[in-house]
């Protein structure tokens, strides 16, 4: 309806000189003018459609330059995303990095309190002639140290990219729900 | 004569026709799913203010983008004006476009040259 109604008066014209020419009887005089109106209506339309065609073209120029700089923004938007989460895992490896060494250290001390007030005397009284198994005792801990560090690491690092996942699985169940509840809306 | 005043949506352009001072202002986007419905009114309006016009007519349009039938209807405001002019009424039309909108420019410059109006061609900083 509203496409109809831009060129209204353009149809009533067209419709004027229908009626003209299913007149039985017109003077020359008469056929003249209403030619002459055709034509000059017919030049307007003409002029109409080539400037409206160009502005259209023109903007629709401007509408895809504006699309082209919106596109390359989301690229950079995204970059800058991947940046982020990049230094998002780093710092979050680093902070349980230092959490599981911390852990390890407690355990080491702990493991070597153990070995100084229970296990020693008990290897003292068991091997008297060989000195050296407390000594390889301490060692074996000591080894110890390094790969236990490591394992506490990928434990708590495993744990934490679980626990990042199931957000992430909870905040798209949010935003498909929102989706849904628009999709909804805009049905009513 | 009552002025014209049309709040402008995310979709139409803000109206804001002084009937008294002649200044008949169109500011913003105009994509409206209705073209007829949005711009009858404004050219119901033109069309009893050519009797009425003050002496001297200002229409300031800035317009950020605009759709095919809304240049139809933009035609049809310039030759409302036109019809003014040929009152003996002084007619300026002042376009207004955002300095690195090349496009929004020489759309004004095309309506200079069809609409055979005094246009002046306005560039403004982007804010």
């Amino acid at each position: 309806m509203s496409n109809q109604s831009i060129y209204q008066n353009e149809l009533d014209n067209l419709d004027q000189s229908k009626k003209f020419l299913q007149r039985e009887n017109y003077s020359q005089m008469e056929m003249q003018l209403e030619f002459k109106k055709l034509v000059e209506n017919y030049e307007e339309l003409i002029d109409q459609v080539k400037i409206i065609t160009k502005i259209s073209d023109r903007l629709q120029k401007k509408l895809n330059k504006t699309n082209d700089a919106l596109e390359s923004s989301n690229v950079q938007l995204a970059d800058l995303n991947n940046q982020l989460n990049k230094t998002i895992d780093q710092l979050t490896e680093a902070k349980i990095g230092r959490k599981a060494g911390t852990i390890v250290m407690f355990l080491a001390i702990g493991l070597f309190i153990i070995s100084e007030v229970i296990l020693e005397p008990i290897i003292d009284k068991a091997f008297v002639d060989q000195k050296y198994v407390g000594l390889a005792l301490k060692l074996v801990v000591a080894i110890l140290i390094k790969p236990g560090e490591d394992f506490a690491n990928n434990y708590m690092l495993k744990k934490a990219r679980k626990q990042q996942m199931k957000e992430q699985k909870e905040k798209m169940a949010i935003e498909d729900s929102k989706k849904k509840k628009k999709k909804k809306r805009k049905v009513l | 004569m009552d002025n014209l005043q049309i709040d402008g949506t995310r979709q139409t352009p803000e109206i804001s026709f002084n009937a008294e001072s002649g200044i008949l202002k169109l500011d913003g986007r105009s994509i409206p799913e209705n073209t007829f419905e949005f711009f009858t009114p404004v050219l119901n309006w033109l069309d009893e203010y050519v009797s009425s016009a003050p002496d001297k007519v200002v229409a300031k349009i800035n317009l950020e983008y605009f759709n095919t039938s809304s240049s139809k209807y933009i035609l049809e405001i310039l030759k409302r004006l036109k019809v003014i002019l040929g009152e003996g009424k002084d007619v300026l039309v002042e376009w207004y476009y955002e300095e690195d909108d090349e496009e929004m420019m020489e759309t004004g410059e095309d309506y200079e040259d069809v609409s055979g109006l005094p246009f002046e061609i306005i560039s403004f900083e982007e804010e």
